[in-house]
């Protein structure tokens, strides 16, 4: 199989971003600073898969803020910094995701709202959650999440496993079994995948199943990470949520996702922000660099490349076409 | 039968009103001089109310509220961040009648109009601890400030006696441009020389007081920086979880000017044997700024007698170094996100944390 324009795009970039940094801010390539970042990449990357399944549908999931918010509220609050109840939590923490998912799934697939509506929605209920959990405060994590989330094996911080695990399933998943390769079928066309006597509905509805799923994960991780979370840590996450997926070179019109892509994205779009910060650029720079990335990003896949390569082999191309 | 019990009736009845008496004697006893005679509705206005520290400044705020009987009518709204909440909050509370409003304005001149029109109207509004601009008269009752540049000044003299000869600081804020970091900058640099370089970009390092965001901003001055003698934060307890991000990197934490917090008391306690350059200076982190300007409103609004301060100044609060005026606070058993510096008793601030 040849490698995927959009992986070998993002990979050049990154390395291209990492000799910048090297140049210019070697410190913010040292391993103290990478492991100090690397976590929130790691999150940023699971936040985007989860964002990459509902988007290989069509469809934008806008309750990422409100779900990760409300796995961060629940991991803390509910144990109490008591390692006892953290399995507990955890477990709550994933009904809440699983019952987000299946509204926003059967609202979208079923009675056809519009994915952005629909989701707007049930990211107010979810906040509507996360008040009622936390009452909008912060609370202090368990030790024991602590150490499962913010420490590390072999100086490698533990998210980063926690995320190419995310990685290497969803691509595993999407890639190699049946009902995967159906899932990218349908987003790439549903009509044909109807015609085919494929389930749409139902694979359209569990796309956002897939994704809660993906945020409360997330979201448990950021509660370690961060010794007292706010309630309100998911919102800093949309925006880059759905960029790793554009810079990952998933259409946002559906149709094939690209997983790996969109996780070293990811990492591209997390050391980005960090070495701005190195560099010491004023605050409003940071921000204007990463729209920047972000603008470079859709630059890079919604200019017709294409139409160069048809002229070197057209004939080829003539032939497909035909 | 009959008989006896309207004589039980009557003793209860007495005893009652001798006891009601009694209570009232004590609470007029207690009513303090800015509590005047008239009756009033009062309601305190948090511009964001989603942290601990705005959790136990609403309790104070309240408690003092409690302390004048003659406010009939306590009510609280929080703007969530969202400055058109903030805005329409204060005037429907206006219109809502209530007489006497205490605002919190997070979005500092954004809301200055919607406080203005209520002034207008009559009301007494008193805006305080972020500039909100405009006049005394003209805009609002009173604005109590918080002496910001007092705290910038304490951190100043600290580090000047930890660190004679000068050193590389880490100044840490919240958003960028916020008044209250601009102030405290000011205050360091009256008091500290040339010789005291920032290696921050000017003028502070933006942390949005995000924890998750203030750790991944240490995480790079880390890295760039070889030696940071002191950080100074204006919000302590939100650099408790990016601290061991030095041991990470084979360095000691170093020392610290900053505002208290338990979770920080305990977690100095806890590190500080394996920290050598780990010393700690706080001053007391505002909570009790809420108590001055209620009191202020309070006495607009009932004609009782304005308190003397008219701008709130955090005393020092810990001193690992010398011990002096208080060594490091913790309480273990009670939760990290509590301020030990606030009037209000720590148990109360257990309660309204909601733990």
């Amino acid at each position: 199989m040849p490698v995927a324009r959009s992986f070998v795009t993002v990979v050049i970039s990154t390395l291209l971003l990492l000799v910048v940094c090297a140049i210019f801010a070697p410190s913010s390539v040292s391993w103290g600073a990478l492991s100090g970042s690397l976590p929130f990449a790691a999150i940023i990357a699971i936040v985007g898969l989860g964002q990459l399944l509902v988007v290989q549908q069509g469809g934008f999931d806008l309750s990422l803020p409100g779900a990760v918010s409300l796995a961060v509220v629940v991991a803390t609050h509910y144990p109490q910094q008591s390692d006892a109840l953290l399995s507990q939590a955890v477990l709550l923490a994933i009904a809440f995701a699983l019952a987000a998912g299946f509204l926003n799934g059967v609202l979208v697939s079923f009675f056809r709202l519009n994915a952005i509506i629909a989701t707007i929605g049930t990211n107010a209920l979810l906040y509507g959650a996360v008040f009622a959990v936390s009452g909008g405060v912060p609370s202090i994590t368990t030790n024991l999440l602590a150490d499962i989330a913010g420490g590390e094996i072999l100086e490698i911080p533990n998210s980063i496993f926690f995320a190419l695990a995310a990685m290497a399933f969803v691509s595993f998943m999407l890639k190699k079994t049946v009902i995967g390769r159906r899932f990218e079928a349908i987003g790439a066309n549903p009509l044909a995948g109807r015609a085919a006597g494929l389930r749409v509905r139902i694979h359209r509805m569990m796309a956002y199943v897939y994704a809660q799923l993906l945020y409360c994960m997330a979201g448990v991780l950021i509660a370690g990470i961060t010794r007292e979370p706010t309630a309100f840590q998911g919102d800093s996450l949309l925006l880059p949520s759905v960029a790793v997926v554009v810079l990952g070179g998933t259409s946002l019109l559906g149709g094939r996702g690209y997983p790996i892509s969109t996780v070293v994205s990811a990492f591209f779009l997390n050391q980005l922000s960090q070495f701005a910060l190195t560099v010491g650029v004023p605050f409003s720079a940071q921000t204007i660099i990463q729209a920047l990335a972000l603008g470079f990003g859709i630059g890079v896949y919604s200019i017709r490349w294409t139409v160069n390569v048809r002229k070197s082999t057209g004939s080829r191309n003539v032939e497909e076409n035909k | 039968m009959k008989y006896s019990s309207v004589t039980k009736g009557l003793v209860f009845s007495l005893a009652a009103t001798v006891m009601a008496f009694g209570a009232t004697n004590i609470a007029r006893a207690e009513v303090p001089s800015w509590c005047g005679s008239k009756k009033a509705t009062l309601a305190l206005l948090d511009g964001y109310g989603g942290n601990s520290w705005r959790q136990v400044t609403t309790a104070s705020g309240k408690q003092t509220v409690e302390l004048c009987p003659n406010i009939t009518k306590y009510e609280y709204a929080d703007g969530q961040g969202d400055t058109q909440k903030s805005i329409s909050d204060i005037k429907s509370m206006a219109a809502k009648g209530v007489d006497a409003l205490v605002v919190f304005g997070d979005a500092g001149p954004a809301v200055l109009p919607a406080i203005t029109s209520v002034f207008k109207a009559g009301k007494v509004i008193v805006p305080y601890r972020v500039n909100v601009g405009g006049k005394e008269g003209t805009n609002y009752s009173k604005f109590i400030g918080s002496s910001f540049v007092d705290d910038g000044e304490s951190w100043g003299n600290w580090i000047k006696s930890i660190l004679p000869k000068g050193g590389n600081l880490l100044f840490l804020s919240g958003p960028a441009g916020n008044s209250q970091g601009l102030d405290e900058l000011k205050g360091m640099k009256n008091v500290l020389g040339p010789e005291y370089v920032f290696v921050n970009p000017a003028p502070f390092a933006v942390t949005n007081w995000d924890p998750a965001l203030t750790q991944k901003v240490l995480t790079a001055e880390i890295a760039k920086n070889a030696k940071i003698d002191v950080i100074v934060s204006d919000f302590g307890p939100s650099l408790v979880g990016a601290l061991p991000l030095f041991n990470k990197q084979g360095k000691s934490i170093p020392a610290l000017a900053t505002s208290d917090g338990n979770s920080l008391g305990c977690f100095w306690n806890e590190n500080q044997a394996t920290n050598p350059d780990f010393k700690l200076f706080t001053v007391a982190t505002g909570n009790d700024n809420v108590r001055l300007a209620v009191q202020w409103a309070v006495a607009l609004a009932t004609n009782g007698v304005p308190p003397k301060d008219e701008v709130f100044k955090a005393p020092a609060f810990e001193n690992s170094v010398t011990g002096q005026p208080k060594a490091v606070q913790c309480r273990k058993d009670l939760p990290g996100a509590i301020y030990l510096s606030s009037e209000l008793p720590a148990e109360d601030q257990a309660k309204a944390v909601g733990n």
